[in-house]
């Protein structure tokens, strides 16, 4: 009785989870279709035409334009990955690495708005690099070349790849709490395995198909980027998305058509690199091998000096956004301010918190609501594949909003709220944001849900439990690192929502992101200083409370307490590594 | 049958002008209580506070809310509005107000997403001077549509310290670029700015620029044109960055005039550069000049969507804009420093200090999407 309750709650829960997070796609979707095919009654445009795809393919610049796009996805993605791996080599399990882990949660809580800001005050000929050469040198004047806008693409390479490696680190640590990567360690050195060889050849198969979704999204998200692209990216021409984002935003209406076809294609591109992405992994972990048996080569990682690096240009544009919000006049070559000022933090301060509160009640929903669906989603899809014949979630489905150009998805949106009643506008915008929000949470869940040890539930539930009790006396405490983590990135993705909140609330809701993203178009440093501080200091709470809470959570061996590594060596291997 | 037609339209006009023709103190009633809700963009932090002034001194009076919506660009209005009409919205939309002019007021106007003309119906638009072209919008009828709310004039800043003799014309630029090579630029078309100096440049090195103000013709584009674009040829060789890379916009210009990368810093606002030394922006050696030729004028307007909710605030709200309380605050340097669309009889005489420079008028709107297309074409890649 109790068990036919629990089931028929759970079916609810999925359908309900299902309507939530994929019938904005019917028409998000819809709306980017037509309109790329020139059927936009609104304006006039009553049949369908290619007009906008030829318009986009004679467009002076494009294949350069989406050549430098493809470099800089595949390259900051590469990069990352790699970096962050040679990351996790040199420094899991140091003494250290705990506070490391702390340390993640300032540079992940910062947008990468803010982040692009700080990076390009860093880099700029007349950015905090170039005054502190000034000052070392007398009158070295100005460059004429700069790593920001730079027309390959290498500033826009380098501050993707640095933003990206912390989230990867983040993303790694549930994934190798759940590896025994201590026990495979002690196993392969007592065969005489060295450590960069361990690490290389046992843990990356391992590590790769569990950060697969992950490394999904960061190329994803290198290849979609528009505001971090419009600070740091090349201009002539700009990346794709860049374009695809001025032609929407162009006076000329006419234009839509052409904007549209461009974001279709830039969907397709995505698509492509996925594919490519996914069969790479493929390509290094089951098809050619050999290099993970013979041989004893082990490639050179240099992953304290690229954790350094990344720590440091990471960290610095904190202070100096700190130090921005005061400036009254800071001028090249100067190291500080000459002039200091208040006012800025004064005018804003009473409207603040207003707009701080409605930020974090609308992130809260929709991160909470995402969270649970997402474990509804991930349960059915585990209990489907299991069965073999039920229907699966497709995870392509499941992506497009994090893919899509989110201005082209989110007309079709609007048309539809307006057509049902867009005056309730906390209701579109926090649905919006769970639509958004959840295929963040859901790929943080992916991994740790799949390498579940599936044993322990067979064994409790031989034992008599019903299987709510089972998920929640057994798996929740196992996965509950991973949920906090999945939390703390729904609301940091809910928080930086500009479109959707923009778009759905008319202008009657406002948060912490549509004010720093109207200010940050009048490109002063100070107030987009101020806004940039106070974007990172929200997510960061949250951050830190997950990173807390992730530490004091989970298997108990992985536990971050005094005694560790004592009750480490006591507790019997029970669980053999998937690998052998 | 042109004639005809002609005379119809008119007759529809007038109609339409008689039928809004209500009384003003009915409008007020109906105004007080309702929000209006202000698209506008968000980017200055002056305006901003001007607009929260505005809102203060509304309630006050007139119990009309006025709130303000940041914007990074007008266009994040209209695609809202484009999605109204497609859902057939034609009332209780969600914009009551916009801030628009060029391009985006031509849209707009093109899709009948504006409201009946009314601005002859506001009590002040009698102060309004009307010798300055707030009928035209970038050579485009502005029927009553739109109501002027400010002026926008090309205007260069440099440094007092470091430059002594600024070119006064774009031949003069170019040369002052070949003695001092890697310091002058412009913002990159399609922005405002860029546009807005390719057409400056244009009408000067143009042989007839009186074609420039009729509709843009493909067959005789490139002939007219040409000089612009060997003008730049020569140009973006001993330009900022060798003409590779352009600032995106104006406010980019005055960070690098302030670094010391150009020496000429771009702005639509003749005043800009003293509300800029105020909050420490520029150096207070900066100034603003106009090529001797003249400044590109234009005017920028305020307009009400067809469907908005809240049309009696709006109105109110536009005439309050335009009172010479609120045009005198806006035109004070220490405030925004956007000079008055008012005649001069109405405002003090501190205001009288900021005059314009001698204007030169906005080409036809079709040349504007002529001129970035080609740029594009030529060096945008």
């Amino acid at each position: 009785m109790n068990g036919s309750i629990q089931k028929i709650s759970f079916q609810l829960l999925l359908i309900l989870a299902i309507f939530v997070c994929f019938t904005p796609l019917l028409p998000g979707l819809l709306g980017l279709f037509f309109s790329a095919f020139s059927y936009i009654p609104a304006l006039e445009m009553q049949t369908f035409s290619l007009t906008g795809f030829s318009e986009l393919l004679l467009w002076p610049g494009l294949h350069k334009s989406i050549l430098i796009t493809l470099f800089v996805s595949l390259s900051s993605t590469f990069l990352s990955a790699l970096l962050a791996f040679s990351i996790l080599q040199s420094c899991w399990n140091k003494a250290y690495w705990h506070k490391l882990e702390s340390l993640l949660a300032p540079i992940l809580a910062l947008p990468h708005v803010a982040f692009a800001i700080g990076f390009a005050f860093l880099f700029t000929p007349s950015g905090f690099i170039a005054r502190i050469l000034n000052t070392l040198f007398n009158d070295l004047g100005i460059a004429n070349w700069s790593l920001i806008n730079d027309p390959y693409g290498l500033g826009l390479i380098l501050g993707l790849t640095i933003k990206e490696i912390p989230f990867l680190l983040f993303m790694s640590i549930p994934l190798l709490k759940q590896l025994n990567v201590n026990s495979t360690l002690i196993s392969a050195q007592s065969l005489g395995y060295s450590k960069a060889q361990t690490w290389q050849k046992i843990i990356l198969p391992q590590w790769l198909p569990k950060i697969r979704f992950t490394l999904f999204a960061v190329m994803a998200y290198s290849l979609s980027v528009v505001d971090v692209a419009l600070v740091i990216g090349p201009t002539s021409p700009a990346t794709f998305p860049v374009l695809i984002w001025q032609w929407l935003n162009d006076p000329d209406l006419a234009t839509l058509p052409k904007a549209s076809a461009g974001a279709l294609l830039l969907l397709l591109i995505c698509l492509v690199l996925l594919y490519l992405v996914r069969f790479i992994e493929w390509l290094t972990i089951v098809k050619c091998r050999s290099w993970q048996t013979s041989g004893r080569r082990a490639l050179p990682l240099a992953g304290k000096s690229t954790l350094l690096v990344t720590y440091v240009i990471s960290l610095t544009p904190l202070p100096l956004l700190l130090l921005w919000s005061f400036a009254q006049r800071w001028p090249f070559p100067k190291l500080f301010p000459t002039h200091w000022s208040l006012r800025f933090w004064q005018q804003e301060w009473t409207f603040l918190w207003g707009i701080i509160g409605n930020s974090i009640f609308i992130a809260l929903i929709s991160a909470t609501v995402a969270l649970l669906f997402a474990i509804v989603i991930h349960e059915h899809s585990i209990r489907a594949i299991a069965a073999r014949n039920r229907f699966v979630v497709p995870r392509l489905i499941i992506s497009i909003p994090m893919l899509a150009p989110q201005l082209s998805i989110l007309f079709g949106i609007q048309v539809a709220t307006l057509f049902i009643a867009h005056q309730y506008y906390y209701l579109w915008v926090i649905w919006a944001h769970i639509f958004f929000v959840f295929p963040y949470v859901y790929l943080v869940l992916d991994g740790p849900w799949r390498s579940y040890e599936k044993r322990l539930d067979m064994v409790a539930l031989s034992l008599g439990m019903s299987p709510f009790k089972v998920w929640w006396k057994i798996k929740r405490p196992i996965l509950l690192p991973t949920l906090c983590i999945a939390w703390a990135v729904g609301i940091s993705v809910s928080l930086a929502q500009y479109l959707p909140t923009l778009m759905l609330a008319g202008g009657r809701i406002s948060t912490l992101t549509t004010e720093a993203v109207a200010l940050s178009s009048g490109q002063d440093r100070r107030i987009s200083a101020i806004y940039a501080l106070l974007q990172s200091l929200v997510p960061f709470f949250f951050y830190f409370i997950a990173i807390f809470a992730s530490q004091k959570t989970g298997i108990i061996t992985n536990q971050n307490t005094v005694n560790k590594r004592s009750v480490a060596h006591h507790v019997p291997d029970s669980k053999k590594s998937d690998y052998y | 049958m042109k004639k005809l037609i002609a005379l119809f339209s008119l007759l529809l006009l007038t109609t339409f002008a008689q039928a809004d023709n209500i009384n003003w103190p009915e409008i007020e009633e109906k105004a007080q209580g309702q929000t209006v809700y202000f698209y506008a963009w968000g980017g200055s932090q002056d305006i901003n506070n001007y607009l929260r002034w505005a809102n203060k001194r509304l309630q006050a009076e007139q119990g009309v809310t006025l709130k303000h919506v940041k914007v990074t660009d007008i266009s994040e209005a209209i695609t809202r509005l484009v999605a109204e009409k497609s859902a057939d919205k034609n009332s209780n939309g969600s914009i009551d107000m916009v801030w628009i002019n060029g391009e985006n007021f031509k849209s707009m106007k093109d899709f009948n997403l504006l409201t009946t003309p009314f601005v002859e119906n506001l009590p002040n638009w009698k102060y309004v001077d009307k010798s300055l072209p707030v009928d035209s919008d970038f050579a485009e009828p502005t029927m009553g549509l739109e109501a002027p709310w400010g002026v926008g004039q090309l205007v260069f800043i440099y440094d007092k310290n470091k430059v002594n003799n600024p070119p006064q014309s774009h031949s003069e630029m170019l040369e002052y670029a070949r003695s001092h090579p890697n310091k002058i630029t412009y913002p990159r078309p399609p922005s405002f700015h860029g546009t807005s100096f390719l057409k400056s440049a244009l009408i000067e090195l143009s042989e007839n620029p009186d074609v420039l103000y009729s509709p843009v013709d493909d067959k005789t584009f490139q002939r007219i044109s040409a000089p612009l674009w060997s003008y730049l040829d020569a140009f973006h060789q001993v330009a900022w960055r060798q003409g590779k890379q352009f600032p995106e916009n104006s406010a980019e210009t005055l960070q690098l005039l302030d670094d010391g990368e150009l020496d000429l810093a771009i702005s639509f606002n003749p005043n800009e550069v003293f509300s800029a030394q105020a909050n420490g922006l520029l150096r207070d050696s900066t100034t603003a000049y106009a090529l001797a030729a003249g400044a590109l004028s234009n005017i920028h307007f305020l307009s009400i969507p067809w469907n908005s909710a809240a049309k009696e605030g709006a109105l109110v709200a536009i005439n309050f804009l335009l009172s010479p309380e609120a045009q005198l605050k806006k035109a004070d340097i220490s405030v925004w420093g956007d000079p008055t669309v008012l005649q001069s009889a109405y405002i003090s005489s501190s205001m009288q200090k900021t005059t314009l420079f001698k204007s030169i008028s906005e080409p036809h709107p079709s040349w504007q999407n002529a001129l970035e297309t080609e740029w594009q074409k030529r060096y945008g890649h």
